[in-house]
């Protein structure tokens, strides 16, 4: 259990360099976008499909990361008024809530993704790349948030972490972010 | 089931499900998904992940994180007490010039961090110990803080105005000019009551100031002059429709980092690692709930709940200042509860119409809107500028703090009965400078 706990932070981690790459990726690309129409004033043919993928993997790959360093915004005003299993309770049902939810959208995601990839599917711009390969970023995303999520309902169950309470790290290791 | 009805339904279990405590990103896309299936059937899944996916897949969103960069690197550096030290180094002499310097070191970090804790910790951690020295009363001196933090998301370059302008296909660029004078008045507002307040409880202006040398006022212009040269370099860039929100913000972003590398001389690879980490968080947080919010938007109209709503309002046949006040007071509520880029997200397409309708201009719209998300900031539960004044100064007791807030958010229902009244406050600029819409 502790090493299963461990492993998905692990993950997690790794999403966060993943993704803090894809964004600085962006910058660069947009500053050489911008060189490239404003100072050479050439066109830019693959700047802007470049930027947007590694936006949107950015954000589906980070996701994970974030979920674990509880950086997704929420509501914790109903918590502050319950009492300790009134508060695991909540936590629980939150949690098992946004899995579902992200179980869902990477289920449809992978047939929408292995669609893509089978057939061949081009971005149809003059860069046309392969959708397959910025695509993979939600199902992937999605996956890897869904196990964060197991890993954080199972931490809640056996008392590992404090139902909507800060980061516990350290004890299982793995725990400490980027 | 009507869409009126459906729709209500729609408000009631979005408030369930927001209140479990589950991230607002997920919580709007499992309520979308949820009508979606009970309404629509399970051909909904099958269109999941393109709407999903393609609720992010927008170069104008790239802004976002590059705005959000380029605050962190300013707000990770030293600039906000330079900018703060500045400022009172050259106001010394005007009475009450501690109170000027606190109120509008916050609008300009506001306007160049983007971000309102941010501004409340940069200018806070120099400005409440400063003013509480020279006499000011803690109450006072906490809530002029908290309270100019919240400028943060008014005067541009704004994160909330670009969420709105993508959400409401609005022009970032008049959004942003949109945001300045009226950002402008709430300061002069804030300083106002702060100078008013201090007086009235018998403070002696004369006795505060310190005198410093030309040489020392001059010495801190250079540290902070950079910045403010960026900021007005992108307002100019994207005013004078030479570059996108997109561009400018990539490029202000690597200037920034690289003024703050050189003047600051943060060079340390730990340092950088954070800035970019600390970015990359936020920016994920925000794009991941306009996904969810693209989600949202979605089921709203495909169950025909948006329209209806708007033409059922505009049968109504209110007085349209009557429907404004009703909007603005479930705004405030919202803003009670939810971050801005939340509360812009999941109302403004459902809204806009509805005020486009009674005859409102969604670009005054999106101030008013700004300035009630402001108060939010500076109210419970939420209000995350508090917590940051009372992280500052914890002697201070919050309730103190609340209370010393209370007259500046008077002050922002005064602007936006000003911006009711005038609402050329708002328009006035972007139309002379962009020229009239449309």
């Amino acid at each position: 259990m502790t090493l299963f706990i461990a492993t998905v932070r692990r993950l997690s981690t790794l999403c966060g360099y993943l993704s803090v790459a894809l964004l600085l990726a962006a910058v660069l690309v947009v500053c050489h976008l911008v060189f490239v129409r404003y100072a050479l004033g050439q066109s830019a043919i693959w700047q802007h499909e470049f930027v947007t993928f590694s936006l949107v993997g950015a954000t589906f790959l980070g996701s994970p990361y974030v979920l674990m360093i509880r950086g997704h915004v929420n509501v914790d005003l109903l918590p502050l008024y319950l009492g300790k299993r009134g508060r695991l309770g909540l936590a629980l049902f939150a949690s098992g809530l946004s899995l579902a939810f992200c179980l869902v959208v990477m289920w449809t995601g992978w047939g929408w993704w292995h669609e893509a990839w089978a057939k061949g599917w081009r971005n149809e711009t003059v860069w046309a790349p392969p959708l397959w390969i910025p695509w993979l970023s939600l199902p992937l995303g999605m996956a890897l948030i869904s196990l964060q999520y197991v890993a954080d309902i199972l931490a809640l169950l056996t008392g590992r972490a404090k139902p909507f309470g800060p980061l516990v790290t350290g004890a299982e290791g793995g725990g400490e972010g980027p | 089931m009507s869409p009126l009805v459906l729709g209500l339904l729609v408000a009631v279990v979005t408030i369930l499900v927001l209140m479990s405590g589950a991230p607002v990103a997920f919580s709007l896309g499992v309520v979308a998904l949820g009508f979606l299936l009970v309404f629509d059937g399970f051909g909904a899944l099958s269109i999941l992940p393109d709407i999903f996916y393609g609720g992010l897949d927008s170069f104008a969103l790239l802004s976002i994180p590059m705005f959000i960069l380029m605050g962190g690197a300013i707000a990770s550096s030293r600039a906000g007490a330079d900018l703060y030290e500045a400022l009172d180094r050259w106001l010394t002499r005007v009475p009450g010039g501690l109170m000027i310097s606190n109120i509008g070191a916050c609008a300009i970090f506001a306007a160049l961090s983007g971000s309102s804790p941010a501004t409340c910790a940069a200018i806070g951690k120099m400005g409440v110990p400063e003013m509480r020295k020279r006499g000011y009363p803690a109450g006072l001196a906490t809530g002029a803080i908290a309270a100019g933090g919240t400028l943060g998301i008014l005067i541009p370059p704004s994160i909330t105005m670009i969420v709105y302008g993508i959400a409401t296909e609005t022009s970032i660029g008049r959004l942003f000019l949109a945001g300045i004078l009226p950002g402008l008045m709430l300061t002069g507002l804030f300083i106002a009551w702060g100078l008013f307040d201090a007086w009235r409880r018998g403070y002696q202006f004369a006795g505060e100031g310190q005198h410093f040398s030309w040489r020392e006022r001059l010495v801190v212009l250079p540290k902070v002059g950079p910045f403010l040269i960026v900021i007005a370099g992108i307002l100019w860039v994207l005013y004078g429709g030479v570059a996108t929100p997109s561009e400018a913000a990539g490029v202000g972003a690597v200037f920034c980092i690289l003024l703050v590398m050189v003047i600051y001389r943060m060079t340390k690879p730990a340092a950088l690692w954070h800035m970019l980490r600390d970015a990359m968080r936020e920016s994920v947080m925000i794009l991941m709930i306009i996904a969810g919010a693209a989600l949202f938007s979605y089921m709203m109209s495909s169950l025909f709940i948006t329209q209806s709503l708007a033409i059922w309002i505009g049968e109504l046949e209110v007085n349209r200042w009557v429907l404004m006040g009703c909007i603005n007071i479930f705004l405030l509520i919202a803003g009670f509860f939810l971050p801005p880029v939340a509360v812009i997200l999941m109302t403004a397409p459902t809204l806009v119409p509805i005020i486009e309708t009674a005859g409102f201009d969604p670009i005054w719209f999106a101030v008013m809107l700004t300035i009630n998300m402001e108060i939010g900031l500076i109210t419970p539960p939420v209000g995350l500028n508090l917590y940051v004044i009372n992280g500052i100064a914890p002697d201070v007791p919050l309730p103190t703090i609340l209370r010393g807030a209370l007259p500046f958010m008077l002050c922002m229902v005064v602007g936006i009965v000003l911006l009711c009244v005038f609402p050329e406050i708002a328009l006035w600029l972007p139309r002379v400078l962009m020229g009239p819409q449309f």
